[in-house]
């Protein structure tokens, strides 16, 4: 029916071979998932819907919060602290994108950073909710039938299934009337109202989903970590770093978070003995490269060249 | 008495802190009303300007405020350098494409500060940076109190630059109408690459000025300066220089005030808040006129 649903079940089972070949780099493929997931997620509101926003991190430390927290303090099940925390980031998502979708273009991702930087604030400081500044530790996690959640290949797996719940919905959402909607306000915002599409209502929906499935992997996160710092997973960094998986792999394409977080998570790897600390210049240098010589991104670039071959070839 | 004492303390702080800020943010929206386009980058020229305060002052063991006379040409150098060889490839194409080009030079900056100077935070020490005057009851800090009138020094000269001169003519007139500037003859290039050059001779300044008063790190403090700067620019009005003084007064009064009679630790969070308020209720700024949207 579509190529891409073959493509990702090829994926996954390419995907879920990896720790068996090899268990050395397993954390480095869940860190690929993990972004891609992410990416995925901020793909359906940055992407699909065009609104560039530097303030996703919030919805993953929301999702790791209420993971560690309902862990450490209440002794609940991860599976439905995640739910909860979902459900809350979708509420934020809503509030936050009737509160500021009057604002366009620079304003609106100026005031997504405004809004993630006062989340953090808040987070470092009242400790009665979050576990204050020096942050909360998962010290128990459930078995359900006899798995342990703290083995990093079970993690991995749970990585696994992450990234392809976002790569499906993306896929099914490209084939819906709700993905041409999006496509529709990101292009043009009148030509979308005069053929009958409220923009506002669209991007608040492609908001929450989006919110919703970046907590989903935040608490996964949490889990993967077992030890949260407000300051680390509320960082600016966190939100510019999804932001530019999504960008240098190609914006509003289905496979462009998934191909931007492995290149740019693998350099990561390679060059983490030359840079140490300073891994972020790799996502800047990219970024210029990719501004520069392929604005679409390396997915988009390339479908783009697929077509104009395809034309070419037919006259 | 006492309480008021401590206001008129707490005053003269904000506004002294809000005259650097207004420096930081007059470089942002000069490079905003030429280009139309957001530098995420300017903050991290500010924490480049700090870092070469540190630099000449362990190697040379110069004041922070001499080594201006080096750091003021090579900011306009290299700031019109970025706007030739970079920036103007992409000035045409959305004004996204411009945002992430910032971004990105802003990543390659931090990190590169990080790989040079290392992660620890690093400060000047001068001998008066305990000192204080005595105004009747209020006291000033000397270092504050210099960084304001840097300020007031290259405000006017911008002032002067902008209203007195042709190239000042110049780029006002490519920041109200490109096209029409090019029209008459006016290369729009070449101011561009001047204003950027300008924006970062300005954060530099800045950064100077704050040495002897605030710790570098090279990753933190750069987004903090680019967000205060955002701050500043949307409270006054992106692409106005006067409102932009006027914003970065009233961030340095709010956050010092928020922060002596509300709760400290929220320092950065009030400046934030009035931030949002105003884009939005006020978008075209407190102290804009028209609504422009870009």
């Amino acid at each position: 029916m579509n190529r891409n649903y073959t493509i990702l079940l090829g994926l996954v089972i390419l995907a879920a071979l990896f720790p068996v070949v090899s268990s050395s780099y397993i954390t480095v493929g869940l860190t690929v998932l993990m972004f891609t997931g992410w990416a995925s997620s901020w793909n359906i509101l940055g992407g699909w819907a065009g609104q560039l926003s530097l303030g996703h991190a919030t919805f993953v430390g929301l999702g790791a919060y209420f993971v560690a927290i309902g862990a450490s303090q209440f002794e609940l099940a991860p599976w439905w602290s995640i739910l909860i925390g979902m459900a809350v980031a979708g509420i934020m998502a809503l509030l936050w994108g009737k509160l500021t979708f009057g604002l366009h273009g620079p304003y609106f991702t100026l005031s997504t950073i405004a809004i993630a930087e006062m989340v953090r604030l808040v987070a470092i400081n009242e400790g009665w909710l979050t576990g204050g500044a020096t942050g909360v530790f998962i010290d128990y996690l459930p078995e359900p039938f006899g798995i342990d959640l703290f083995d990093k290949t079970v993690q991995y797996y749970l990585m696994l299934a992450y990234a392809a719940i976002t790569l499906l919905i993306t896929i099914f959402i490209s084939t819906r009337k709700f993905g041409y909607q999006l496509k529709a306000v990101r292009d043009n915002e009148e030509a979308a109202m005069a053929a009958g599409i409220n923009p506002t209502a669209i991007k608040l929906k492609a908001f929450v989903l989006s919110a919703m499935l970046t907590a989903l992997g935040g608490g996964i996160y949490g889990i993967f970590l077992s030890f949260i710092e407000p300051h680390i997973i509320f960082n600016l960094l966190l939100s510019v770093q999804i932001a530019l998986t999504v960008i240098i792999g190609g914006r509003g394409t289905i496979w462009g978070p998934a191909v931007g977080a492995a290149v740019l998570i693998i350099s990561g790897e390679v060059f983490r003995t030359v840079f140490e600390q300073a891994n972020m210049l790799v996502y800047g240098i990219l970024i210029l490269v990719v501004i520069l010589a392929m604005p679409k991104g390396i997915v988009g670039e390339y479908a783009h060249r697929l077509i104009r071959r395809k034309y070419a070839n037919r006259a | 008495m006492l309480e008021l004492i401590s206001f008129f303390q707490n005053l003269s702080n904000g506004i002294l802190i809000g005259a650097v800020y207004a420096l930081i943010g007059v470089g942002l929206t000069l490079v905003f009303g030429v280009m139309r386009t957001i530098n995420f980058a300017h903050g991290d020229f500010v924490v480049l300007g700090m870092y070469f305060a540190v630099l000449l002052n362990s190697l040379l063991g110069w004041d922070p405020y001499l080594t201006l006379i080096l750091a003021v040409p090579l900011g306009f150098i290299v700031g019109a350098g970025i706007q030739k060889y970079l920036l103007s490839r992409v000035i045409d194409e959305k004004h996204e494409s411009m945002l992430l080009a910032t971004l990105g030079i802003s990543l390659v900056i931090a990190n590169l500060l990080l790989l040079t100077f290392g992660g620890e935070p690093q400060s000047v020490h001068v001998s008066y940076s305990t000192s204080t005057l005595q105004v009747s009851d209020v006291r000033i800090s000397v270092v504050l109190l210099l960084a304001g009138l840097a300020t007031v020094v290259v405000i006017t000269l911008l002032y002067l630059l902008l209203n007195k001169t042709e190239i000042g003519r110049a780029i006002r007139a490519t920041a109200e109408n490109r096209l029409g500037a090019e029209l008459v003859g006016v290369n729009t290039k070449r101011i561009q690459a001047i204003v950027f050059g300008l924006g970062m001779c300005l954060a530099v300044t800045a950064g100077v000025s704050l040495i002897p008063l605030l710790f570098a790190s090279p990753v933190t403090t750069g987004a903090l300066f680019t967000l205060k700067a955002f701050v500043v620019t949307v409270l006054g009005g992106l692409g106005n220089i006067g409102a932009a003084i006027m914003g970065g007064l009233v961030l340095g009064v709010v956050e010092v005030l928020g922060a002596s009679y509300l709760d400290s630790a929220y320092r950065d969070a009030y400046g934030l808040l009035v931030f949002l308020l105003v884009l939005l209720l006020k978008p075209e700024g407190l102290f804009g006129k028209t609504v422009k949207r870009v």
